[in-house]
């Protein structure tokens, strides 16, 4: 750790993490955990409550580090140790003692302790047992995580993981959706189901903390079983050689899609646009991301609307639509250059104008999100209750497209004043810049929850009746993008010493 | 006429001084070797010669040309091999070399032909690794490969022979000789005097910042006067002799 952190960036980066984190603890545990705590004994459903939030935390927790990619930074791979004189043990002891002090998992830690902080003032749990649960459960939350993440991984790295992948994350994204019904229909079921969860990490931290008798025992056994079984199979997947999914012998193929893609751009940067193509499609990151934004956006589009009455549907599909078109390139898109390495010394040996590098890199993002918006059009036709509207299908177009312009000039000058230099093969893992994540962040909640605050303080600017008034966006939109390649082109010229150094992990 | 002429070229990072003063002119035809001991700045003459970095101060000229009149028309008409290789990780290598040759204006039928032609000669023939796959000496093939491609009429070659086996290095010998041969320029830098002395036929050797000693022909390995046996003879009275006496190792 100390070798990320003897550059200046890297102090820096120290200084703000030891900084936000003590914030963090304290603006936490005064408001989050400590007050659910008291509120669960005050309203005496204590343990129900408990037992509640600490589940919402460890799925959360598990969802954001394997989506968002928080929390799973590998500072050091095996490889890396093994040039040092340390035994197998050593090696995954450090790596995941270093991984577990990441900031994200101590926003967990916090809230979690903060519960049993409350639970202990209010005199229904002791402090040290509550302490003890609660970092077991942290512990097994990290588990958990990395073994979702490498399970992940190892099946993208198959044959056909793709489509076990989809088939996967359909049934957890559509889940909830259909088992909602069934057991508004037959209550009964709901005691049995709850008695099956208490043998879970968080039902199990929840009696540790709250009950007093034998119960709270088997609470801890429980976390301890899923640690050493977390452990066993996470030490099982590490062991697990990557399988490589070339295959044995690959014809030597001259025509290619990326580059009839890429031809439509002319002569001149036709084939970069097509390299720009090749590059993020063979991104395994960014093809898992295809595969889960859809029934993502799908479930997210389903809960918001939910809480947005009669329209709901459209108003929230308004937000994720643009989500749609950015959501799976964002991290190369933010990045252009970070995932490049030494080739990127290649781009500048080309004869080709500077500007041409950012334009190609850009073009290939926007043709990728492009493609998107035709798919969400024809689901919403395909699945959007009601009568067909053309009217709001112009404005989820526009929406998108708005969406789509806005992000990908953007992207571009976070390329050019806030690049990172990241692996292109990680499929996990948070790897980009502040600017990068305040932007992909930032594009995913503002698109989350500007159409909801539009419906309620403006609902004329969210209703089909008014569908002419979203017209203007996309093309202000454009007009940014386009002004946005233009003065790219100095600016990428100036800075390239720059970002040369950043790319090749110089700076 | 010189193929590159270098005029008073400064390269300063900060207050570091990378290259000092450096003037330099190399005839068109000439296998030119570039010496220097680790950190003297060759790596960062090469930077500037290719239009990968600015000169702070100084003038720099590549076939009568200068890089601030058109950068693109200049890099037509150069080949580079960069000591970082700069490939495309997940391209298999037939992808990565059409990318350079499209981009250099080949035709489709010229790049196809090439390619296969460079694939075969380099022994690169093994289509189920991309080059994240490859080793480092048919990585540095893979870059040498990319930087003649377009047949250009200047090349660029930083730290060409390390890691590639004897036969790949005989026969990129053989290109070169005959790439001379036809009035083009080799500007080549290596750590490997041995090989330098017997296919180069003029040199120049730097020393830390950036500081031209010594150019000349490498058959008049003189200096003040003083005559010398070998390339490594001249460039250890030039660059310095380093002894360190560690009992321990």
């Amino acid at each position: 750790m100390w070798a990320k952190t003897r550059s200046r960036n890297g102090r820096i980066a120290l200084f703000m993490v030891g900084y936000l984190l003590v914030v963090l603890l304290i603006a936490l545990l005064a408001a989050g955990g400590l007050a659910a705590g008291i509120v669960a004994i005050r309203a005496g459903q204590g343990e129900r409550i408990v037992q509640t939030v600490l589940f919402a935390l460890f799925l959360q927790a598990v969802f954001a580090s394997n989506i968002m990619g928080f929390g799973l930074n590998a500072i050091f791979s095996d490889t890396e140790l093994r040039r040092y004189p340390v035994g197998a043990l050593d090696r995954r002891l450090a790596r995941h003692l270093i991984g577990i002090v990441d900031p994200f998992w101590f926003f967990f830690l916090a809230l979690e302790f903060g519960l049993a902080v409350g639970i202990s003032v209010m005199g229904a749990g002791s402090f040290w047992r509550g302490t003890s649960a609660v970092l077991l459960l942290f512990v097994c939350n990290y588990l958990f995580a990395n073994v979702v993440a490498l399970f992940v991984e190892r099946l993208m790295q198959r044959k056909g993981g793709a489509a076990i992948m989809l088939a996967l994350i359909l049934v957890l994204s559509l889940g909830p959706s259909l088992i909602a019904p069934v057991l508004k229909k037959n209550p009964a079921i709901i005691p049995a189901v709850v008695a099956r969860l208490q043998y879970t990490p968080p039902f199990g931290a929840a009696a540790a903390i709250i009950r007093y008798d034998v119960t709270a025992v088997y609470g801890f056994i429980t976390i301890a079983v899923w640690i050493a079984g977390l452990t066993l199979l996470l030490i099982l997947l590490e062991k697990r050689a990557p399988q490589r999914q070339a295959a044995a012998s690959v014809k030597m193929s001259w025509e290619s899609v990326f580059d009839s893609a890429g031809a439509f751009f002319g002569p001149r940067i036709g084939p970069f646009v097509g390299h720009w193509l090749r590059f993020y499609l063979r991104n395994n990151r960014t093809r898992l991301m295809v595969l889960i934004s859809l029934p993502l956006l799908s479930f997210i589009t389903v809960r918001t609307s939910e809480r947005l009455g009669p329209h709901g549907l459209f108003v929230a599909a308004l937000g994720t639509f643009p989500m749609a078109t950015f959501m799976f390139t964002s991290r190369i898109a933010v990045n252009q250059f970070g995932y490049v390495g030494g080739a990127f010394r290649r781009y500048l040996l080309l004869p080709i104008e500077p500007v041409d590098i950012v334009r190609s890199a850009s073009y290939a993002s926007l043709v990728l999100g492009a493609l998107m918006l035709p798919v969400v059009l024809l689901a919403w036709i395909a699945f959007a209750p009601g009568p067909f509207d053309a009217r709001m299908l112009i404005m989820l177009a526009c929406s998108g497209i708005t969406g789509l312009l806005v992000f990908n000039a953007l992207g571009i000058w976070i390329t050019l004043f806030n690049p990172r230099r990241g692996k292109y093969n990680s499929s996990f893992g948070n790897d980009l810049s502040l600017g990068g994540n305040i932007v992909v962040i930032g594009g995913l909640i503002s698109a989350f929850f500007v159409p909801a605050a539009l419906y309620r303080a403006w609902p004329e600017a969210v209703s089909p009746d008014f569908w002419w008034m979203i017209l203007p966006l996309p093309l202000l939109a454009a007009a940014l993008y386009i002004g946005s390649l233009q003065a790219a082109g100095p600016v990428f010229t100036a800075r390239r010493e720059q970002l040369l150094a950043v790319v090749e992990g110089k700076a | 006429m010189d193929a590159i002429r270098l005029t008073n070229v400064v390269k300063k990072y900060g207050p570091v001084v990378a290259v000092e003063n450096l003037s330099l002119s190399v005839r068109a035809g000439t296998m030119f070797g570039f010496l220097g001991p680790n950190g003297s700045g060759k790596s960062t003459t090469i930077g500037c010669m290719t239009g990968l970095l600015d000169p702070s101060s100084g003038q720099i000229e590549i076939l009568g040309q200068r890089f601030d009149a058109d950068s693109a028309a200049i890099k037509r008409r150069i080949g580079v091999m960069p000591e970082t290789l700069g490939l495309f990780e997940p391209l298999y290598a037939h992808e990565f070399l059409a990318f350079v040759a499209r981009m250099f204006g080949l035709d489709e039928t010229t790049t196809r032909r090439r390619v296969t032609e460079l694939l075969d000669a380099l022994e690169l023939k093994d289509t189920s690794k991309t080059l994240s796959e490859y080793s480092t000496g048919m990585r540095k093939r893979v870059a040498f490969a990319a930087a003649v491609i377009h047949s250009p009429e200047v090349l660029f070659l930083d730290e060409p022979f390390e890691s590639i086996d004897p036969a790949g290095v005989s026969l990129m010998k053989q290109w070169l000789r005959r790439f001379t041969d036809q009035g083009r320029t080799v500007f080549i830098t290596s750590h490997v005097l041995e090989t330098v002395e017997r296919i180069c036929t003029e040199v120049a050797i730097i020393t830390q910042p950036g500081k031209l000693v010594w150019q000349g022909d490498i058959n008049v390995l003189q200096h003040n006067g003083q005559h010398f046996d070998s390339l490594e003879a001249l460039f250890l009275h030039l660059t310095g002799e380093r002894s360190a006496d560690l009992n321990w190792l």
